[in-house]
């Protein structure tokens, strides 16, 4: 296997070339990886946030950001079915905030009853309570240059109500370029013009004991006119919603597998040219009595070696990139086990690029040694 | 140099040498690749050689015949000068020898076996395990260093051979390159080159080395160097050793030369 190194060590601006094409690929991969998973995560972020077990909302409601108002009533009945221990109200809808100066801006408004889950970031959860004001308004870091206020706390306008902007959280930056405002759920239906009954969504807990699809399918049976989901399957088809009917994970999954490919074609095309350089050296060895295992081994070694040579440096040049890429793109998020998940097909991909080689090495004709 | 007089005398201590090289790699073989094809196991009368060998190439008006019913046979512990103009059939000749070229006709014999029925799996074991090669342009592995490519004729024949390196030294040092063991081929001199080429094919201990025109890229010393180096292995070790040359410096070495022309034996001198 040494011929396998000092052959690719030999000619280094070849070396590197194909280095340098599994190292792009393995970047775009982890990159465009690391903006799928934060885009999946960003999706279903305040769904997960919840404390809850089951999501009440509207008929047909695709995501968290397009919900409608559901009648007074469901809360009420849904508080009757039996495992249900606890109910609260969650709204979100588009609202207009003006900045100090007058600047006109939509976000998107939520509203939470404090009990929806302890890292959902309302401002009257007790976690906070003293700290700042029930009615307080809250933003993300992300979206200072949006929200524009010079200190804390600042008196804005949102839909021509006033409200008072008293801290920055993280976390949950613009998703799609609105950013969020976060305020106790009176608040927001005050701002929104929501009578006070009225709920976007209906979070429930299930009492211990009680099983979560049983009481599903009671508050189902009970309330047919609404949708009646646990918090993972609302959270999965928010997920779905914005990455597959928007197209958006297809653009972002398609740049990865484009990635994967350019790789392939580069060092696909590097390998190949290594190969044919050295086919009188296969040919030799093959002469000398070497099996085609050796002679298939020795190429896909040279292949591999690339391949991990190039992941190595892909990581090392992607995570300081995401790293910095987190102002632009708040969501973006590289979980520990990506870069690790995508050595695999960094791999294969070295292997499939390594298979014409192989071919080529596998039936050079041993007996052309004679020739000079 | 007493040719005859070294070869008769190194002939005795060679054959008997070269009966145990022989019979040690023929089982060596036998347990990798099962040839059931032996023929006059234990004589040597078919020890190396083809009998009445023809091969052609190409069909129709491009169709070319480089050999037609060539039997010849060499001996145990000899060497032998093939020489002819070119497109005489001398390389034909060896790449058969060498299990590399099976002919339209006739029978290959290696090291008592008959060899051209064989699979291509079981003459990739006879190649590895009893011929060595030498080759004109040297063929030594551009990236590796000297001493790596006589290892890796010692791993191609034993990958489980771990004093390789060692043992890689040692064969350098025999041929005065002890010093160079580190430095690529093209590090090296034509004549220093063919030297490794040579450690290389002798790593293993293969009772028999092919040589293709092993001196036609060197100059006069070091060509010389060569036909020594391959004389003494058939007078110290008692290899079987085939020279395709045009190069006639070597019929002072040659136990016995064969001339072929036009596919075809024309003379024989010293026919042993």
């Amino acid at each position: 296997m040494k011929l396998a190194w000092q052959n690719i060590i030999h000619d280094r601006s070849r070396f590197s070339v194909t280095v340098l094409g599994v190292s792009f690929a393995v970047f775009l991969m982890v990159f465009q990886g690391s903006l799928l998973v934060g885009f999946l995560r960003a999706a279903s972020r305040l769904i997960d946030a919840s404390d809850s077990d089951i999501w009440i909302t509207a008929r047909g409601v695709q995501a968290f950001e397009f919900g409608t108002t559901l009648e007074s009533r469901v809360r009420e009945m849904a508080a009757g079915v039996p495992g249900v221990m606890q109910t609260d109200r969650v709204c979100m809808a588009f609202a207009v905030y003006r900045t100090p100066k007058g600047k006109q801006q939509v976000v998107a408004l939520v509203g939470a009853d404090p009990n929806v889950g302890k890292r959902f970031p309302v401002p009257d959860v007790p976690e906070l309570a003293g700290e700042i004001s029930p009615d307080a308004v809250l933003y993300d870091v992300s979206d200072r240059d949006l929200i524009a206020v010079p200190v804390l706390p600042t008196e804005v306008e949102i839909n021509r109500h006033r409200a008072s902007i008293e801290r920055q959280i993280q976390g949950y930056g613009a998703f799609l370029g609105v950013p969020f405002l976060f305020t106790s759920y009176r608040n927001a239906i005050r701002y929104l013009g929501f009578g006070p009954d009225d709920a976007m969504y209906v979070v429930l807990r299930v009492s211990k004991g009680s099983s979560v699809s049983d009481v599903k399918q009671s508050l189902q049976e009970r309330l047919p006119e609404v949708d009646v989901l646990t918090r993972d399957e609302f959270a999965h088809k928010s997920r779905m919603y914005w990455t597959i009917k928007t197209g958006a994970g297809g653009a972002i999954l398609t740049a990865a597998v484009l990635g994967f490919l350019i790789g392939l074609v580069v060092v696909s095309q590097t390998i190949y040219a290594n190969t044919m350089e050295n086919i009188e050296e296969y040919a030799t060895l093959k002469a000398l009595g070497a099996p085609k295992s050796l002679v298939a081994r020795i190429v896909l070694t040279q292949a591999l070696l690339c391949g991990a040579v190039g992941s190595i440096l892909g990581l090392f040049a992607v995570i300081p990139v995401i790293d910095h890429a987190k102002s632009l793109i708040p969501w973006i998020y590289m979980p520990w086990w990506l870069p690790v998940l995508m050595v695999l097909p960094s791999m294969v991909m070295c292997s499939l690029a390594s298979i014409a080689s192989v071919r080529n090495a596998l039936t050079v004709e041993p007996g052309r040694v004679f020739r000079a | 140099m007493p040719k005859s007089r070294l070869t008769n005398t190194v002939c005795e201590d060679a054959s008997e040498l070269a009966s145990r090289s022989h019979y040690s790699a023929a089982s060596a073989v036998k347990t990798e690749v099962e040839p059931d094809l032996s023929v006059h196991e234990g004589t040597s009368s078919r020890f190396l050689g083809v009998e009445r060998a023809t091969v052609s190439f190409g069909e129709g008006g491009a169709r070319v015949c480089p050999l037609r019913g060539v039997s010849v046979m060499f001996k145990r512990g000899t060497l032998s000068l093939v020489m002819g103009p070119s497109g005489s059939g001398k390389t034909t000749l060896l790449s058969m020898l060498g299990c590399l070229l099976s002919p339209d006709q006739g029978s290959v014999f290696v090291d008592d076996v008959l060899v051209n029925q064989l699979s291509e799996t079981e003459k990739t074991a006879i190649r590895q395990k009893k011929i060595g090669f030498v080759f004109q342009a040297f063929r030594l592995f551009h990236s590796l260093s000297a001493i790596d490519n006589v290892a890796l004729g010692f791993e191609l024949r034993d990958p489980k051979q771990s004093q390789r390196l060692e043992m890689a030294q040692e064969l350098l040092d025999k041929f005065g390159l002890g010093d160079k063991s580190h430095q690529e081929p093209n590090e090296l001199s034509p004549g220093e080159r063919q030297r490794v080429a040579v450690a290389r094919a002798l790593a293993g201990d293969p009772p028999i080395l092919l040589a293709d025109e092993p001196t036609a890229s060197l100059d006069a010393q070091a060509g010389r160097n060569i036909c020594q180096i391959l004389r003494n292995q058939v007078d110290e070790y008692g290899r079987t050793v085939v020279v395709v040359s045009h190069d006639p410096r070597w019929r002072e070495f040659a136990d016995r030369t064969i001339t072929l022309c036009d596919g075809e034996i024309e003379q024989k001198e010293n026919d042993l």
